[in-house]
């Protein structure tokens, strides 16, 4: 008994050594299956295998990649935080004036997040109503000065009784009219 | 929830929902689908509409319409007064603005009475469509052909050149 067992191993393990010698078989053999590494099933399914020859697309996944990975870094939280803002707070709702209240500017956006802008960013429409009519006052004035100064231009031009247009010239007492003082000199 | 529209220019038709009068055993298709349909689409929509509207009730915010005065018109102005020139500009396209938007209220309300009444929306309809074209009209003769860089000054000499047209047409 034990040395049927022990001429039963030797045969197994003198089959797994080399399998494709007659008489090494699994038929043969009286012992449980034994690996045989030859005669493995190949699972590619159907169709034929094929080592496809094409250019290296590394290049372009990786440009998506990036692509994919930067837009969504800010992508996501802007995102999340325009959902929140939307969820939790809420766009607002027409009401009436009430009597002796004067709304802040920003208090006449419907959606939070313009409120926001309005209220922390932007000048308000007061301001920049403002801001519009100094800038044509301005040049309101300028365009009035060069008017007069056009003006007073020609005036002194014409009278020579103004500051401008003075030539300076030499002066009279400095001349010496003895030569032509008396007729027969 | 936004309030209500405003009932009397948009009536309701009156409803049409028949009599119910099964004659067989067999079951309603158009109430398995109405059935599937609230099931699977109405109430998920509602509950979750609810579900966010108890969130945003705690922060509750308003806005208004914000009310200008008026300001002295382009005629009130002196020669030269150019900060005149631009209130009087900015208040000409804030009535623009207000006016662009009448015209399409007024063109929703034919809009929905052509819906309502559908192939007998010529003699239902005449008040709305009266309405519409009296307004577009005016519209036309006011602000018609002044194109895309129009500015009170253009409008005011339409508007003179429309009353030398009328006194030319009076004499």
């Amino acid at each position: 008994m034990v040395g049927t067992s022990v001429l039963r191993s030797v045969a197994a393990f003198a089959a797994r050594l080399s399998p494709l010698k007659s008489g090494n078989t699994a038929a043969n053999l009286l012992t449980r299956a034994i690996p045989r590494t030859d005669k493995v099933a190949v699972r590619w399914g159907h169709g034929k295998r094929l080592f496809v020859i094409k250019p290296s697309d590394y290049y372009d996944r990786r440009f998506l990649r990036l692509l994919q990975f930067y837009i969504l870094l800010t992508g996501v939280p802007v995102a999340i935080v325009v959902t929140g803002v939307n969820i939790f707070i809420g766009e607002a709702e027409l009401a009436e004036i009430p009597e002796g209240y004067e709304p802040e500017h920003w208090e006449y956006y419907k959606h939070p997040i313009t409120r926001w802008i309005t209220r922390n960013i932007y000048d308000s429409p007061v301001k920049d109503y403002e801001k519009m009519m100094a800038a044509i006052q301005i040049e309101k004035e300028k365009a009035d000065m060069r008017l007069t100064q056009l003006e007073v231009r020609r005036h002194m031009r014409q009278q020579g009784d103004g500051p401008w247009f003075q030539v300076p010239t030499l002066n009279k007492e400095l001349i010496d009219n003895s030569p032509k003082s008396s007729p027969d000199h | 929830m936004p309030a209500d529209y405003d009932k009397g220019a948009y009536p309701e038709p009156p409803r049409q929902t028949p009599v119910v009068d099964k004659q067989t055993a067999l079951p309603n298709p158009a109430l398995i689908l109405s059935k599937l349909f609230y099931y699977s689409v109405d109430l998920p929509v509602t509950t979750f509409r609810d579900a966010v509207d108890s969130i945003r009730a705690k922060n509750k915010i308003v806005y208004y319409h914000q009310k200008f005065r008026r300001v002295p018109d382009l005629t009130e102005c002196k020669e030269g007064d150019y900060p005149c020139y631009y209130e009087a500009e900015m208040q000409w396209r804030r009535d623009y603005k207000v006016d662009q938007e009448i015209v399409k209220v007024i063109q929703e309300r034919l809009r929905a009475c052509q819906q309502r009444e559908g192939h007998s929306y010529q003699q239902n309809c005449a008040k709305e469509i009266q309405q519409f074209n009296e307004v577009t009209k005016n519209f036309q003769s006011r602000y018609g052909d002044l194109g895309a860089y129009a500015s009170a000054r253009k409008c005011l000499m339409k508007q003179k050149e429309r009353m030398m047209a009328a006194q030319a047409q009076n004499a």
